[in-house]
């Protein structure tokens, strides 16, 4: 019963804490660029919007995989407030990703089909990652379940530093933030079209903006979990790691899919297997 | 009770085979096909009645079933060394011999035959492997009728050959049956051996050149893998001085003397499975006809390699023998994925995925703890089903539109809703949770995880696979779809086979928790609790039922909101320039008025995973650590 309320409150929750921390990104952004920038409830106003216009589709499996992605992304971010397995929460996410992608393709627009294509190659890049992230964790605390690792009584940082700086990479490519935002960019100057958005409008696009306010939640959920021990640290710990992506996005072009995946990729194992070594040598 | 069920799932494929040689009608043949397949599959699950037995059956005519056997597989090695010779290939000559001699001394100086061997043992590994052998397969026979008459109106074939074709398909399964079955390893090595003549010749049936050439291939790699079983098989007896499998299986984990036999058990298993670096032979079984590809990868063949290596992984737990098994299944799991993704032959993505797959298979094995080993069956169950469902349908959809090539299937909605659909649904079933091969690499990944090397590459290997899978489900919709799509013909005996199969991969996934505890629990022993469908251990927890509920609510909600789209305004994609306004025309108005037709094709990676930059060292790393696992068996 406690697992369902929890689980509920994920799913209401969610969505604002996304949209509020879309909002405060939108204003940091904007401050870093010597602007005013928009209100912080700005997303709601932009999504509220896009809920009142006229509904234009070209392919209806677009609708089906709108709403499909929405779901998945929702429902992964239930299973984490509900403490369930790290792996499974992931593969859930996954399930939004495809369809993400799907939706994507389903259009005949070459931009949208570009788009899809390098959301897939986004996707390639921080899976294998976020799961050696996750392996690393269970080398630490003995499981995968969230509940058995919020028991463990060090923050996981202290053990774990280069996973989580893995972990980041997986964030700032999740987050679409330059360099890592190839399959749809908030940046217009670098942009061609909107990506794989191309062809939702309207309430549809307002599906995936929620639903993309889940994932910011879900990925930042994880983060959280490096320094479970203390809320401060846990809120001191996000708001370092989140101001730290802005800052990225800010300061970096987007660069082609082949550098960011053999970059990623190289840097990501290479770090990986350091910080592995590291544990079963200490 | 039991001798009667055994000879149905094993002798009556054979008469039925004999029987489609014989009377060459189609109408009959039609018949005897459909009575066997209902049969034998009716009798695998009633065999689930029986639980774990052993079984010898005695004398037939005065002559022991064991002198037919051996004699059968004299006969066999002969048929083989005459093809040798047609086909003018000294390495089958070679191998052939190398298993007629030895195995002639084995017979006639070392077995004490008067030792009273069983002939017959199952457990529940075995009895899942018959289920899936005798449904799918005969699934797969079944597609088969309607699929060999359109192949031949295709090749225009004066004379048909069918009579031919269905006599090796319909033995296959028998000779499988027996293969899971047999407890004498020369039992287990005769079915071996069938099966290996089997896809040679089946893989053989269109005679062109490529088809031969890659017969050959196919025939002298799996004879390779017949030579190691043959030495493993006697240095194994030597040692143990026992030809039951079950005997040597209880003699606990072994030590130094007995690695050497077991690691050559496990080639022979790989070189059936096909794992790197013997991939070759069943990436060239593609020129088949697609009911032999889907046979041979999906619920046969492959799985008979798998099936050896964990039927002996008990023998070899915790030497660095089954470490070396782990990461040879993990990184053929890994190089597999990733040559996969720069594919665009509809069948050889999925021949690098089965690839894949079974070495994701062979990595839990070598894992081998209950948790893998779980695993492992969860993943033999359901690829299984995925598998044959995927293949099917690319061979109905290369009847329809004349390419196997995914860029060709490019918004196959529009003019095979049904096949698409279906399609879509296999591939979701081989990615998503909470479908069963999800499942079963949860668990292997869940396994895995101690293991820094091994989970390393699966974690890679997973994130690869969901790349060649998620484009081809996508693309199979692409296209500007304006109101309902005109509904499909298809043959009765496609369709069925298509739902059953596509129905059974979602269904039997929802029963996972059922089957875990029914069969894989009582045989491995306890590793997950199970509480209102949720699998959950110490390290994990995998909801299947609730998420099941979910998703299926979340499906039908979309659906119910796609349906009412109907009559939504309908945009025009986005082309970057005044749409060109005919039906049916996906061209914008370009330069100088004149219209320009769009193209968009997949990424294929191909200066990160091209066949050709990768296939050389893939083979020489698989190579190189075969070496090491034996090696280190030493």
């Amino acid at each position: 019963m406690e697992t369902l309320i929890l689980m509920i409150l994920g799913i209401v929750v969610a969505p604002v804490l996304g949209g509020l921390v879309s909002g405060i990104d939108r204003r940091v952004t904007a401050r870093l660029q010597s602007r005013f920038g928009p209100p912080i409830l700005q997303p709601f106003y932009d999504v509220a919007k896009l809920f009142g216009k006229v509904k234009v589709i070209n392919n209806f499996w677009q609708v089906f995989c709108a709403w499909v992605y929405l779901i998945a992304a929702a429902l992964s971010v239930g299973l984490l407030f509900a403490q369930s397995d790290l792996l499974l929460i992931f593969f859930v996410q996954a399930i939004g990703a495809v369809f993400l992608v799907m939706g994507g393709l389903a259009s005949p627009s070459p931009f949208s089909q570009i788009g899809a294509q390098r959301e897939l190659i986004q996707v390639l890049t921080y899976e294998p990652l976020i799961i050696l992230v996750f392996a690393s964790i269970f080398m630490v605390t003995g499981s995968f379940r969230i509940d058995e690792i919020l028991n463990y009584d060090q923050p996981l940082l202290a053990k774990l530093p280069l996973m989580f700086i893995v972990l980041g990479y997986a964030l700032t490519i999740k987050l679409r933030k330059s360099p890592f935002d190839f399959s749809t960019s908030h940046h217009a100057h670098q942009e061609i079209v909107k990506g794989v958005l191309t062809d939702y409008s309207g309430p549809y696009l307002g599906i995936i903006e929620i639903a993309h306010w889940y994932e910011t939640i879900f990925i930042l959920g994880i983060c959280a979990l490096f320094w479970h021990t203390s809320l401060v640290g846990v809120v001191v710990l996000l708001a370092t790691t989140y101001f730290a992506e802005i800052l990225i996005d800010n300061t970096m072009a987007r660069m082609t899919w082949r550098w960011m995946l053999k970059y990623v990729w190289s840097v990501g194992l290479a770090m990986s297997f350091v910080n592995l070594i590291w544990l079963h040598a200490g | 009770m039991l001798p009667m069920m055994l000879a149905l799932v094993i002798l009556l494929p054979l008469m039925a085979a004999l029987g489609c040689y014989f009377l060459r009608v189609s109408t009959i043949r039609t018949m005897i096909v459909l009575g066997t397949g209902v049969c034998i599959a009716a009798t695998s699950l009633a065999l689930f009645g029986q639980g774990s037995f052993t079984y010898s059956p005695g004398t037939i005519l005065g002559i022991s079933w064991d002198s037919l056997v051996t004699l059968a597989d004299f006969a066999l090695l002969f048929v083989i060394l005459y093809y040798a010779f047609k086909l003018k290939n000294q390495l089958i000559k070679v191998f052939a011999v190398l298993q007629i001699i030895p195995l002639a001394v084995f017979e006639l100086f070392f077995v004490d035959h008067a030792a009273e061997v069983p002939a017959f043992y199952a457990d529940s590994l075995s009895l899942i492997m018959v289920a899936i052998i005798s449904i799918i397969g005969s699934l797969i026979c079944f597609f088969a009728i309607p699929y060999m008459k359109t192949h031949e109106e295709h090749l225009h074939l004066v004379k048909s050959r069918q009579p031919r074709f269905f006599f090796y398909l319909v033995l296959f399964l028998g000779a499988m049956n027996g293969l899971v079955l047999s407890n004498n390893i020369l039992w287990l090595y005769f079915f071996f051996e069938v099966t290996t003549f089997c896809s040679f010749m089946l893989i053989a049936h269109d005679d062109t050149e490529i088809a031969v050439k890659n017969a050959t291939r196919a025939l002298w790699m799996n004879s390779l893998g017949g030579v190691a079983f043959v030495f493993g098989m006697i240095w194994a007896y030597s040692v143990t001085g026992s030809l039951s499998i079950q005997a040597i299986l209880e003699a606990g984990p072994m030590d130094g003397a007995m690695l050497v036999p077991l690691g050559l058990l496990c080639l022979a298993g790989f070189t059936k499975a096909a794992q790197i670096p013997f991939q070759s032979w069943l990436l060239g079984a593609m020129v088949a006809p697609t009911p032999v590809s889907a046979l041979l990868h999906s619920s046969t063949m492959v799985k008979a390699g798998v099936y050896i290596v964990l039927r002996l992984a008990p023998a070899y737990a915790g030497t660095f023998l089954s470490e070396g098994i782990a990461l040879c299944g993990a990184f053929t799991f890994l190089a597999c994925a990733a040559i996969a993704v720069s594919q665009s032959n509809g069948k050889k993505i999925l021949a690098y995925s089965t690839i894949s797959n079974l070495g994701l298979i062979i990595c839990c094995a070598g894992i081998n703890t209950t948790w893998a080993i779980t695993a492992a069956i969860i993943l033999i169950i359901f690829h299984a089903a995925s598998k044959a469902l995927l293949f099917l349908c690319v061979g109905t959809i290369e009847h329809g539109i004349g390419s196997r090539d995914i860029e060709d299937m490019r918004g196959l909605y529009l003019k095979m809703p049904r096949t698409a659909i279906i399609t879509i649904v296999g591939i979701l079933t081989m990615v998503l949770p909470p479908f069963g091969v999800l499942l079963g690499k949860w668990m292997a990944i869940e396994s895995a995880s101690g293991d820094l090397f091994v989970i390393v590459m699966l974690s890679l290997g997973s994130a690869i696979s969901l790349v060649f899978w998620a484009r081809w489900a996508g693309m199979l919709l692409t296209g500007p779809l304006r109101e309902k799509v005109p509904a499909e013909s298809q043959n009765i005996l496609t369709r069925f086979t298509l739902t059953v199969l596509a129905a059974a991969t979602v269904v039997v996934s929802l029963f996972s928790p059922v089957i875990y505890t029914g069969l894989i629990e009582p045989m491995v022993g306890k590793t997950y609790e199970i509480t209102g469908g949720v699998f959950s251990s110490p390290i994990g927890v995998f909801a299947v039922y609730p998420i099941f509920i979910i998703l299926a609510a979340a499906f039908i909600y979309a659906w119910i909101d796609t349906k009412k789209s109907g009559n939504i305004q309908n945009g025009a994609s986005y082309m970057c320039g005044a749409n060109v306004k005919e039906p049916g025309v996906q061209s914008f108005i370009g330069p100088m008025n004149v219209p320009v037709e769009i193209k968009a094709s997949n990424y294929y990676l191909e200066a990160f995973f091209g066949e050709e930059k990768l296939t050389m060292w893939v083979n020489f790393v698989g190579l190189a650590l075969i070496v090491l696992m034996l090696g280190g068996a030493l």
